[in-house]
């Protein structure tokens, strides 16, 4: 499993969604400096996001007999409905809140992601 | 023609719903999804299952619009959901299909791009273009040259100017974020995907019980003993309460509201421990090769006289929820315990055929499932606020009047018109004119996305309309 390369391409995803939404308001100079600077603390998140919550399915689950392709087809969709849940949760008690929006929407759409970086690596 | 079809109806998805509240747009949303399913699956379209359930979803959408109840609008979620399921695999049981329909809805994309690449197919648009390359090209320089122009116009006044006349007001980002939601939306069901393991299971098991050759009739004794003789014991029990609790029905007919209400409370969780036991304790007994021993026989008539008893529990509480319903009116609660009731009852004539026809857990699992889904769609379809009113000041002999102020604004006309019937507080008066106006305002002011069946109800005749905010 390539963790890293999953996380770096993961935290680049989730920085281009979370600003991408964040700033549909309105953009300032500092927003983008900031930009740069947030990849560090997004790119913590995702550690932390994949290696506690994506990672241990395939560690666990996977055998030579049950191979990755069949970890996802297992267990991802479970993993989406939670997933999607606890963003709705959030997006829905956060309202009008963009930047929260753009951070809901971010982790779901990483993890997602990241799931099929996982499944496919490893499947090729 | 998939791809043009899921652009169009994500950008009506964004017309319909970005900035609006629920009303008219629910409704043509549900009509765009079944276009856009229809298009895409047309051969499943002719499906027996699909076709009862795109007929429920254009009722629940019906229903949305005229009763523009929380209610009415969950029930079309559900059905939406059953739908979409049910085009992934029509012969699905209901749960699953829910969870079919909820997996497509919002992981079907990401699920059809594994599938596509593990399986080396690509979606024929994919297949001469390099997506990556294209994005490259456009994306990069793109925001390179963004973050430049950021950086320069502070540089320099006459390049400011230049950059700040570059006006892109007309476009709403964040209407077109809608539309891409849309789009991620109508892209996942335009092709609807499976839980594969789930699916695959629930197919393979049918609703029969078979036995498990050979019989080890010693033990199946021992078993059918012991089950006749809980059974006996049980039904002796219930049917001393039973006659207990119909002594007390006729004893008076005049009961406080404290002793109704601790009644029905008290009846409702007898009736829970009751069902409970009594579907665990024929589920245990029933579960294998008793069912296919000849000698059970007495056990199986203990087994429906159980079922019959409870049933005529189920009847008491309902005659006792009718007592109270008759003196203190309706309330969402009441209504509930009449919702618990008919469920209890599909349970128990569930068991009933699961031990008569020699059905698995599954059965009545599917069975229940299917029913509760049939009750939720159907309770879509009542206007119950409106109807607790209406029930509460024509039939009640009390009447909480702060109870129907605190409803939805759904009674809001019926309470305003029909004011006159109650005696009303000073303040309870000023309440439902306030509500009332609150209410046409809404009504008045709402777009056409928002609108709902009771903007066609409201005409200048309602002379004593008057803006309160």
């Amino acid at each position: 499993m390539n963790i890293p390369g999953n996380i770096a391409k993961s935290s680049l995803l989730a920085t281009l969604i979370f600003w991408g939404i964040g700033l549909t308001e309105g953009a300032e100079l500092f927003a983008i400096a900031l930009m740069f600077i947030s990849y560090i603390p997004i790119f913590l998140s995702c550690s932390l996001v994949i290696l506690a919550t994506i990672c241990p399915f395939f560690w666990l689950a996977e055998t030579e007999k049950f191979n990755n392709k069949q970890v996802f087809r297992m267990y991802f969709p479970y993993y989406a409905i939670i997933c999607f849940a606890i963003c709705m949760y959030g997006i829905f008690s956060n309202t009008r809140e963009m930047f929260s929006i753009g951070f809901f929407v971010a982790v779901f759409i990483t993890t997602m992601q990241s799931w099929i970086w996982f499944a496919k690596e490893t499947s090729a | 023609m998939k791809i043009i079809t899921t652009l169009i109806a994500a950008m009506l998805f964004s017309t319909l719903f970005y900035n609006q509240n629920i009303g008219l747009n629910l409704t043509l949303f549900s009509l765009l999804t079944i276009i856009v399913l229809g298009i895409s699956n047309f051969e499943k379209l002719k499906l027996r299952n699909t076709m009862i359930l795109m007929s429920l979803y254009v009722l629940t959408a019906a229903f949305v619009f005229i009763n523009h109840s929380a209610l009415s609008i969950i029930a079309n979620c559900a059905v939406f959901f059953s739908l979409v399921g049910s085009f992934s695999e029509s012969k699905s049981s209901m749960y699953v299909k829910w969870l079919n329909g909820i997996y497509s809805s919002i992981a079907g994309m990401f699920h059809r791009n594994f599938e596509a690449d593990t399986e080396t197919k690509k979606v024929a648009w994919h297949q001469n273009i390099d997506v990556l390359h294209t994005v490259k090209i456009i994306v990069i320089p793109l925001i390179v040259v963004i973050v430049f122009a950021v950086l320069y116009k502070n540089g320099n006044p006459i390049f400011e100017s230049i950059i700040e006349a570059i006006n892109f007001d007309f476009i709403n980002v964040q209407w077109v974020l809608f539309c891409v939601l849309g789009y991620y939306l109508f892209s996942n069901i335009v092709i609807p995907v499976k839980v594969q393991p789930a699916t695959d299971t629930d197919l393979a098991k049918g609703n029969e019980l078979f036995s498990k050759e050979p019989l080890d009739i010693p033990t199946l004794k021992k078993e059918k003993q012991l089950g006749t003789i809980l059974l006996g014991l049980l039904n002796a029990l219930i049917v001393l309460y039973i006659i207990s609790d119909i002594a007390f029905l006729m004893s008076n007919n005049n009961f406080a509201a404290s002793v109704l209400s601790n009644q029905v409370h008290n009846g409702i969780n007898a009736l829970i421990a009751s069902i409970i036991f009594a579907i665990i304790i024929i589920l245990y007994f029933f579960r294998g090769n008793l069912n296919f021993f000849e000698g059970n026989k007495t056990l199986k008539n203990l087994s429906y006289i159980w079922i019959f008893l409870n049933a005529f529990l189920v009847v008491l509480i309902i005659i006792k929820n009718a007592q109270y319903i008759d003196s203190f009116g309706l309330t969402y609660k009441r209504i509930g315990v009449y919702i618990y009731l008919f469920m209890t009852m599909a349970g128990l004539i569930t068991t009933f055929f699961k031990v008569f026809k020699i059905q698995n857990l599954w059965f009545l699992f599917r069975k229940n499932v299917s029913i509760a889904f049939f009750l939720l769609v159907t309770c879509g379809l009542v206007n119950w606020d409106y109807l607790i009113t209406d029930y509460n000041i024509t039939y009640a002999d009390s009447i909480d009047i702060n109870y129907l102020i605190d409803l939805s604004d759904n009674n809001a006309i019926i309470l305003h018109e029909k004011k006159d019937r109650m005696a009303l507080k000073p303040n309870q008066s000023e309440r439902i004119n306030v509500k009332y106006n609150n209410y046409l305002t809404d009504l008045r002011t709402a777009n056409w996305q928002e609108l709902s069946y009771d903007n066609l109800k409201i005409t200048e005749e309602n002379t004593d309309y008057e803006y309160t905010r």
